[in-house]
C-alpha cells in the first residue's frame, strides 16, 4: 500500500466520520466544529488531487469564513447556555432510506462506468494554470460572479439593516 | 486512487448532507447540511479535472465556492431576520408556505 | 290513382291543424273566447266541405295516396306521413269532421257560462283533436297512426280534464290516460313486431305482401294480438273499460264526440283498416269475437242500474263498440264498421241531448229529471229519435247496421257471441227507454221517480216533491239555438240514414237466415216493452225486479268490482315498484356517489398534509422524485 492510498484513506475516514457527526449531532454548536473538520478534510483530499490552490481557497473560505459566520449566527440565534433544543426530527427513517437509496444507485452508477486510464500529467504550476484559465476563457463568468457577489453583500447589508 | 474512489467519496458525503438537511430540525442545522452537499460537488469536480487532465474542473469548483460562500451569507442572514421576526429558527415552525 | 284527389282530405287535415296553431300560438285571440271559437268552427267547417269531396271522389275501389319521406334510411324510406285516402277513409273522415263541426258550434251554446280563457282553451284543444282524429283515420303507416293515436289519447286527457279544478275530473283525466296507455303499450310492440316481420311499416305495402301470400304467418298472431290490445284499450273492451264511464267527467260535447263517435271508435277503425292482417291470424278475431260479446252483456248489465244519465250513454257506448268488435271478430269487419258510422251519429245525438237535458237542469243525476217533454219538447223528440236509433227499430239508423253485426256474427258461426248480443240487444233497448221515460216523462218531480234501487229513493225523500225539483232553480228551457241545431241535423241524419237504408239494402257479404231481422226488432221491442211498463205504468215495481237478479244487481251496483280490483292491483304493484325504485336510488345510485364524493373529500384532505408549508418536506419530495427518475432511467 502506497502513501496515496492510505492518505486517501485516511482522509475519507476523517471526512465521512465528521460528515456524519454534523448531521447527527444533537448540539448545533458541536455540529459546527465537527463541520470545521469536514471541511479541512476535504482540503486534504484536494491537495491529494495535486489541486493546492484549491485547498488554499477552501480553507480561508470554507473552513474560515463559513464556519465563523455560522458560529455568529448560532450566537444571535440561540441561547447557548441554558436549554437544550431536541435535534431529532420525525422523518429519520424515511430520509435515511432515501439517501441511502440515492448512495446505493448513485454507487452503482459510477461503479457501472469504465476503469478510465491513468491520471495524465497537470502542468506544474496549477495556480498560474488556473489564474490563465479564469481570466481568459472564463472571464464573463468570473466577472458574472463578482457582480453577484457585490449583490449579495448588499442584500446582506439591506437584511442587517436596522429596524427603523 | 482511482476516479471511481473519489466520486464515491463525494456520494457519500452528498448523501450524508442530504439526510442532514431533510431531518435537522433546526434552520441553521439544515444550512449546514446544505454546506456538506456543496463540499461533496466541489471534490467531484476536482477529482474530474485531476482525472481528465482539464484545468475547468478547478475553475468551477472555485467559483463554486464563491458562490456557496455567498449564499451561506444571504442564507444566515435570513435565519437571523426570521429568528427576529418569528423567534424561532425551528424549522417545524416555519410554515409560511403552507397552503 | 290520381293524386290530385289526395289533397282535398290532406285539406280537410290541415284546416284543424291551422286552427290549432293559429289558437295556440295567439294566445291573446286565445283568451278572448268566442272570437277564437268562430276561428276553430270555421276551419271545421272548411274542412267538412273538403271531407264531403274527398268521399265522393273516393266512391268503390278509388285510393288516393299522398306521402311524403319523413325518415329516410339507407336505400329506401323508413316512415311516410301523408295521407291514404279511400272509400273506408273518406267516409269516416266526412263523420269525424261532422260531428266536430256540430259538436263545436254545439259548445258555444253549452259552455257560455265559461270564462273566455278557459273557452278558448277549449275550441283549441278541440281544433288538436280534430287534426289528430283525421290524421289518425287518413295514415297510410302505422307511424303516423300510432303518433296520432298517442296525440288523440293526449287531447282526450286534456279533454275530460278540462274543468281541471275539480279533482273528479283531474282523477278521471289520468285514469282515461293510464289505461288507454296499457294497451298502447301492447299496440307499439305489435308494431315493432310487425316491422321486423314484414320490413315495412306502410298500409299499402303490407296489403300487397298480404294479397300475395308472400306474409310469413309464423308468430304473426302474437303480433296481431299486440295490435288488437290498443284497441283493446281505446274502445274500452274489458278488462280495459273502465276508464270510459268516468271520463263523463268531461263537458258533454267532449263526451259526444270523443267518447261515442270518434276516439273510442279508433280501435274498431283500426281493426277494420288492417281486417286484411286479421283475416290471416282467426284465432284472434275469435278472441275479439268473444271479448267482444262479454264487454257488451256487460257493460249493458251495467248501464242498466245507472243514475247518471250520461253514465248510462257512456256504458252504452262500451256495449255498442262491442257489438262492433264482435262483427269484426266474425270476419265481416264491414258490418262492424257500418255500424260505426250510423253509432257515431245517433250515439253523438244521445250525448248531446243529454247535455241539452243537463244544461237546463243543472244535474246528471236522472232523479233531478223527469216531465221534461213538456217542457222541452224538441229536446224530447230528438232524443227518442236517438234512442230508437240505438234500439235499432226500422226507418231509424241503427236498424240494419245491428241487423248485419247480428247477422254477421251468426254467419261467422259464432254461436254464443250470437245469443249473448240478442240478449244484450233487448238490454239495450231496455236501458235506453228507462231513461227515457224517467227523463222525459212521468210526474216531473225527483221523489216520486225512484230510478232502480230502493236506497236512492230513500236519499231524495228529503227534496220537496213539487213541480220543479230542488236542483232546478231555474226555469226549465228549451236550449238555444246553437245547441238546438246540431240536434236537429243530427236527428234528420239518424232518420234519414234509417230510411235509406231501410229501403235500399246493400249488397250483404253473407246471407241472414229470415228469422233474424224479426228476432232482432223483436228484442228491441220486448226491450222497450219492459222499460214502458215498468217505469211509465209502474206495472211493474222497478225494486222487485231488480231484486229478482240479486246477486248481479248488487255486483252491478258495484261495476263489478272490477275498479276495485284495478285500483288495488295499481297501489300494490306499481307504488311496490316505486318504493323499490326509490330504494336503489337512495341507497345504491346515491350511494355509490356518496362514497365517490366521500373517498374524493378524504383524498384531497389526506393530499394536503403535502402542502405542508415546510421547505423541509418539500426537499424530501424533491429527493423521491430524483431517486425515482434515478431508478427509471437505470431500470426503465
Amino acid at each position: 500500500m502506497n502513501a496515496d492510498v492510505l492518505a486517501f484513506w485516511v482522509l475519507a475516514v476523517v471526512l465521512v466520520g465528521s460528515a456524519l457527526a454534523v448531521v447527527l449531532t444533537k448540539n448545533l454548536f458541536h455540529a459546527v466544529l465537527w463541520l470545521a473538520l469536514a471541511l479541512t478534510g476535504t482540503a486534504g483530499v484536494f491537495l491529494l488531487l495535486d489541486a493546492e490552490f484549491l485547498a488554499a481557497v477552501q480553507l480561508l473560505l470554507y473552513a474560515g469564513g463559513i464556519v465563523t459566520i455560522v458560529v455568529f449566527a448560532i450566537v444571535v440565534t440561540e441561547r447557548l447556555v441554558g436549554e437544550r433544543i431536541s435535534q431529532t426530527s420525525r422523518r429519520i427513517v424515511g430520509a435515511g432510506a432515501i439517501s441511502g437509496s440515492l448512495l446505493a444507485m448513485l454507487v452503482r452508477t459510477i461503479a457501472q462506468q469504465r476503469v478510465p486510464p491513468a491520471p495524465p500529467d497537470m502542468p506544474a504550476d496549477l495556480t498560474r494554470a488556473v489564474g490563465e484559465t479564469v481570466l481568459t476563457r472564463f472571464v464573463l463568468p468570473f466577472e458574472l460572479l463578482a457582480v453577484l457577489m457585490l449583490a449579495g453583500l448588499m442584500g446582506a447589508i439591506y437584511f442587517a439593516r436596522p429596524d427603523d | 486512487m482511482g476516479l471511481q474512489a473519489y466520486l464515491t467519496l463525494a456520494a457519500v458525503v452528498f448523501c450524508i448532507g442530504l439526510f442532514g438537511v431533510i431531518t435537522r430540525r433546526n434552520t441553521i442545522g439544515i444550512l449546514l447540511g446544505i454546506e456538506l452537499m456543496l463540499n461533496s460537488v466541489n471534490i467531484n469536480l476536482v477529482a474530474f479535472a485531476r482525472y481528465l487532465g482539464d484545468v475547468t474542473g478547478m475553475v468551477f469548483a472555485v467559483f463554486a465556492i464563491c458562490i456557496t460562500v455567498t449564499e451561506a451569507a444571504l442564507g444566515l442572514a435570513i435565519v437571523i431576520l426570521l429568528f427576529r421576526i418569528r423567534r424561532t429558527v425551528i424549522a417545524d415552525q416555519l410554515d409560511l408556505l403552507k397552503g | 290513382m290520381m293524386a290530385g284527389n289526395g289533397t282535398l282530405a290532406l285539406a280537410a287535415l290541415l284546416l284543424h291543424a291551422l286552427a290549432f296553431l293559429v289558437l295556440a300560438v295567439a294566445a291573446p285571440l286565445r283568451r278572448l273566447g268566442r272570437p277564437a271559437a268562430y276561428v276553430s268552427i270555421l276551419c271545421a267547417a272548411g274542412s267538412l266541405g273538403g271531407a264531403v269531396l274527398s268521399w265522393r271522389a273516393h266512391t268503390g275501389e278509388t285510393i288516393s295516396r299522398l306521402v311524403w319521406t319523413w325518415l329516410p334510411s339507407e336505400g329506401q324510406t323508413l316512415a311516410t306521413v301523408g295521407v291514404l285516402a279511400d272509400a273506408d277513409s273518406t267516409v269516416m273522415l266526412v263523420l269525424v269532421a261532422l260531428v266536430s263541426l256540430l259538436v263545436q258550434v254545439y259548445s258555444l251554446g253549452y259552455l257560455s257560462d265559461e270564462p273566455p280563457p278557459a273557452l278558448g282553451r277549449y275550441y283549441t284543444y278541440q281544433s288538436l283533436f280534430a287534426f289528430s282524429m283525421m290524421g289518425l283515420v287518413l295514415a297510410p303507416n302505422f307511424l303516423q297512426l300510432f303518433m296520432c293515436w298517442e296525440l288523440v289519447g293526449l287531447c282526450s286527457y286534456l279533454l275530460i280534464g278540462f274543468w281541471y279544478q275539480r279533482p273528479a275530473a283531474q282523477r278521471a283525466a289520468l285514469k282515461a290516460f293510464w289505461i288507454t296507455k296499457a294497451g298502447d303499450v301492447g299496440f307499439l310492440i305489435g308494431i315493432v313486431l310487425l316491422w321486423r316481420h314484414t320490413g315495412t311499416f306502410d298500409l299499402t305495402e303490407m296489403r300487397m305482401l298480404a294479397d300475395n301470400g308472400a306474409l310469413p304467418l309464423a308468430g304473426l298472431s302474437v303480433m296481431m294480438f299486440c295490435v288488437y290490445l290498443g284497441a283493446v284499450g281505446k274502445s274500452a273492451q274489458f278488462p280495459l273499460h273502465i276508464w270510459l264511464p268516468d271520463a263523463m267527467e268531461g263537458p258533454t260535447p267532449v263526451s259526444a264526440l270523443i267518447h261515442a263517435a270518434t276516439m273510442v271508435t279508433a280501435g274498431v277503425y283500426l281493426l277494420h283498416r288492417t281486417s286484411w292482417l286479421f283475416a290471416l291470424t282467426p284465432d284472434v278475431l275469435a278472441i275479439v269475437a268473444w271479448v267482444g260479446a262479454f264487454t257488451a252483456l256487460l257493460s249493458a248489465v251495467l248501464a242498466c242500474v245507472q243514475n247518471d244519465i250520461k253514465r248510462v250513454l257512456a256504458y252504452s257506448t262500451v256495449s255498442q263498440l262491442s257489438y262492433m268488435m264482435a262483427a269484426i271478430g266474425a270476419g265481416f269487419s264491414a258490418a262492424g264498421f257500418f255500424h260505426l258510422l250510423t253509432h257515431g251519429v245517433f250515439k253523438a245525438l244521445l250525448f248531446l241531448g243529454a247535455g241539452a237535458v243537463i244544461h237546463a237542469v243543472h244535474s246528471n243525476d236522472l232523479a233531478d229529471m223527469g216531465g221534461l217533454a213538456r217542457r222541452m219538447p224538441q229536446t224530447a223528440i230528438v232524443f227518442i229519435v236517438g234512442a230508437l236509433s240505438l234500439a235499432g227499430l226500422p226507418l231509424f239508423a241503427g236498424f240494419l247496421s245491428k241487423e248485419e253485426i247480428l247477422g254477421a256474427t251468426l254467419a261467422g258461426g259464432f254461436m254464443g257471441p250470437f245469443l249473448v248480443l240478442i240478449v244484450v240487444a233487448f238490454l239495450t233497448a231496455f236501458y235506453m227507454f228507462r231513461v227515457v221515460f224517467l227523463a222525459f216523462y212521468g210526474a216531473g218531480a225527483p221523489a216520486a221517480a225512484p230510478a232502480v234501487g230502493a236506497g236512492h229513493a230513500a236519499v231524495h225523500d228529503a227534496h220537496d216533491a213539487g213541480a220543479h225539483g230542488h236542483a232546478t232553480p231555474h226555469r226549465v228551457d228549451e236550449p238555444t239555438a246553437s245547441m238546438l241545431l246540431p240536434l236537429w241535423v243530427l236527428a234528420l241524419l239518424s232518420v234519414g240514414i234509417g230510411v235509406y237504408f231501410t229501403f235500399v239494402h246493400p249488397e250483404p257479404e253473407f246471407t241472414s237466415p229470415a228469422w233474424l231481422m224479426p228476432l232482432a226488432v223483436g228484442s228491441a221491442v220486448a226491450g222497450i216493452g219492459l222499460a214502458w211498463a215498468t217505469y211509465q205504468r209502474r206495472a211493474i215495481d222497478a225494486a222487485r225486479l231488480a231484486a229478482a237478479f240479486g246477486p248481479i244487481y248488487r255486483g252491478a251496483l258495484k261495476r263489478f268490482w272490477i275498479d276495485d280490483l284495478f285500483e288495488r292491483v295499481y297501489l300494490q304493484v306499481i307504488l311496490g315498484f316505486s318504493r323499490l325504485i326509490g330504494w336503489i336510488d337512495r341507497y345504491l345510485v346515491d350511494g355509490v356517489l356518496n362514497v365517490l364524493s366521500a373517498w374524493t373529500v378524504s383524498a384531497g384532505d389526506d393530499m394536503r398534509t403535502m402542502q405542508s408549508g415546510r421547505a423541509q418536506d418539500y426537499v424530501y419530495g424533491v429527493a423521491v422524485g430524483l431517486l425515482v427518475i434515478l431508478l427509471w432511467v437505470q431500470f426503465g
